[in-house]
């Protein structure tokens, strides 16, 4: 009961910036003059409709960061199955610490990669392309899902693998027919989290602009500048339109998502 | 099943392209670049050896990045970690709708670090914000909001983004812990431990690894901290919140000096390679005994 209590306590805590940002976006703002301050209202849906006037182009920002975060997940996901299967099977020298380095290289922050890449990528005259866009964000997410799905395949009995060998199946059978089918959760799980790093991921598609093909990460990154100080209402409603799809895609796949969990580095029970 | 070179080729290969194309044959050219006085904007370059790197050491601005960027990290990731963890085991023990609650915990982290900027410009900001609602109804004045004060703009920021990324740590560590045996908690509370035994007896010792990986993923993440920053302080008052990522992206794209912006780049991923250098020694070790 005490742990219910406390657990409502610090939830509502993390949650009430985003409740007033909720609130903000429907016209319900804090009147912060008057004392004891009070809210005024009524609410009303008009704001988001303004985000338009704001930033003409946020409805096209909105498709484009959709379209691509699900093309880069796509392509993140499958790369890194095949190779997370051949890093668990091969029996490489030194696979355990060739894992690690794919986490090490998770961890590496976008500013150590970007300058050479947005600069290689404007000398091959190949910027403001969608495509561009969407491989470097695949391949910046990889290593982190190599690492999830390697942890979910290990952990995978192989008599199932080494039985359909027997029945003559080749590697695509194997893979689409045995494995997939037994990690498809871990699989979905990873998927999710790699899209909602791709949607909200700034410097990648940033440095690969020119400001003709923008992220809505990159449209709010210029939100302040040009003495473009925003009403706070329009960025509110701006801030719960880029939110509520992961929020959503999120709540469908709850379950789905108890799936994602980095394989400790010793793998298997320890203790 | 046993894989053939052919196999091999057909799974590593697409990986191979991805990471090989994209970032490490970028990073090694621009990493050959640094050591000359290289610039987009120019037509000639000529060999330059280590000066940029040593130009940007003895930059004093570059050390205050460093500086505030070790604080950053030193008081932000055992924070995170720390919170996470404790969110974690209240969310441990099977109860009806929990996999709803870590999916509703998992919020402030869905906010992107560049939309949680703009969110917390506002809320810090006094006449919409949360801040001065709540001092109102204890009849305080309306303060000045926190981000513009040199001493409280950094602490800031480091809640800012602990708001944002414990509850990420909580969602990776609830099945960690969910996977312990239920006789060992059993065990420790026959034993008579008390909560606090029970989390630094059963919950810690197993949670380790995972948090040695968290803790190498945040680390890493910390050191490049660039998005909310910019949004919310811009590295200001000042240099009170400048981080490497930010002197780098400024004097790359803002001042056009290229060479100093990519060398200050290469030493955040050389700190970076450094911390993972540790982990790796650390994680290898654990599995070898």
């Amino acid at each position: 009961m005490v742990r219910i209590l406390l657990l409502s306590a610090i939830t509502a805590a993390f949650l009430v910036p985003l409740l007033w940002t909720g609130l903000a976006s429907l016209g319900v703002l804090p009147d912060n003059n008057s004392r004891p301050p009070s809210w005024t209202g009524p609410a009303t849906l008009q704001h988001f409709s303004e985000i338009g006037g704001a930033e003409p182009a946020f409805w096209q920002e909105l498709a484009t960061s959709t379209t691509s975060a699900l093309g880069a997940a796509l392509i993140t996901v499958t790369v890194s199955f095949l190779a997370a299967f051949g890093l668990a099977r091969a029996r490489l020298p030194g696979d355990r610490s060739l894992t690690q380095v794919f986490l090490v290289l998770a961890s590496l922050p976008a500013m150590a990669y970007v300058l050479p890449l947005s600069d290689l990528i404007r000398r091959l005259h190949l910027l403001d392309s969608f495509a561009t866009i969407v491989l470097a964000e695949a391949a910046v997410t990889a290593p982190l899902a190599v690492f999830v799905l390697h942890g979910a395949i290990v952990q995978l009995p192989t008599e199932w693998e080494e039985a359909a060998v027997l029945d003559g199946a080749g590697l695509l059978r194997v893979l689409a027919r045995v494995v997939l089918p037994l990690i498809a959760p871990s699989v979905a799980a990873t998927a999710i989290v790699v899209f909602v790093l791709d949607w909200n991921m700034l410097l990648v598609p940033l440095v690969l602009t020119s400001g003709e093909v923008k992220t809505v990460p990159v449209a709010m990154s210029d939100f302040f500048t040009f003495e473009r100080e925003l009403e706070w209402p329009t960025a509110a409603a701006a801030l719960m339109v880029s939110l509520v799809p992961l929020a959503v895609l999120v709540a469908l796949f709850h379950r789905v998502l108890e799936r994602f969990t980095l394989q400790a580095p010793a793998g298997g029970d320890i203790g | 099943m046993k894989l053939t070179r052919c196999d091999q080729l057909f799974l590593f290969a697409p990986l191979a392209i991805l990471l090989g194309g994209w970032l490490v044959v970028p990073a090694l050219l621009g990493l050959g670049a640094t050591l000359t006085t290289y610039s987009p904007l120019t037509t000639t370059f000529k060999f330059a050896g280590w000066a940029n790197y040593s130009a940007v050491i003895h930059d004093p601005e570059f050390g205050e990045a460093v500086r505030n960027v070790v604080l950053f990290t030193v008081i932000a990731v055992p924070l995170e970690l720390a919170i996470g963890f404790g969110i974690a085991y209240l969310l441990r023990p099977p109860f009806r709708g929990r996999s709803w609650w870590r999916a509703l915990m998992l919020l402030p982290w869905l906010v992107s670090p560049i939309a949680s900027g703009v969110m917390w410009h506002f809320l810090f900001g006094s006449a919409t914000g949360v801040i001065d609602f709540v001092f109102g109804w204890f009849g305080g004045n309306q303060a000045a909001s926190p981000i513009g004060d040199l001493r409280l703009a950094l602490p800031t920021l480091i809640a800012v983004e602990v708001w944002r990324v414990a509850p990420f740590v909580t969602f990776l560590l609830v099945p960690g812990l969910a996977a312990v045996p239920e006789e060992r908690w059993e065990q420790a509370t026959l034993a008579g431990a008390s909560t606090f035994g029970r989390i630094t007896r059963v919950a810690l010792p197993a949670a380790k690894p995972l948090l040695l990986t968290v803790g190498m993923l945040l680390t890493g993440l910390s050191l490049g901290a660039f998005d909310t920053i910019l949004i919310l302080t811009g590295g200001g008052p000042g240099t009170a919140t400048l981080t490497p990522a930010l002197y780098s992206y400024e004097r790359a794209f803002e001042t056009n000096d290229w060479p100093i912006g990519a060398a200050s780049a290469w030493l955040i991923a050389a700190g970076v390679i450094g911390v993972g250098a540790v982990y790796l020694r650390l994680s290898t070790r654990r599995s070898a005994s």
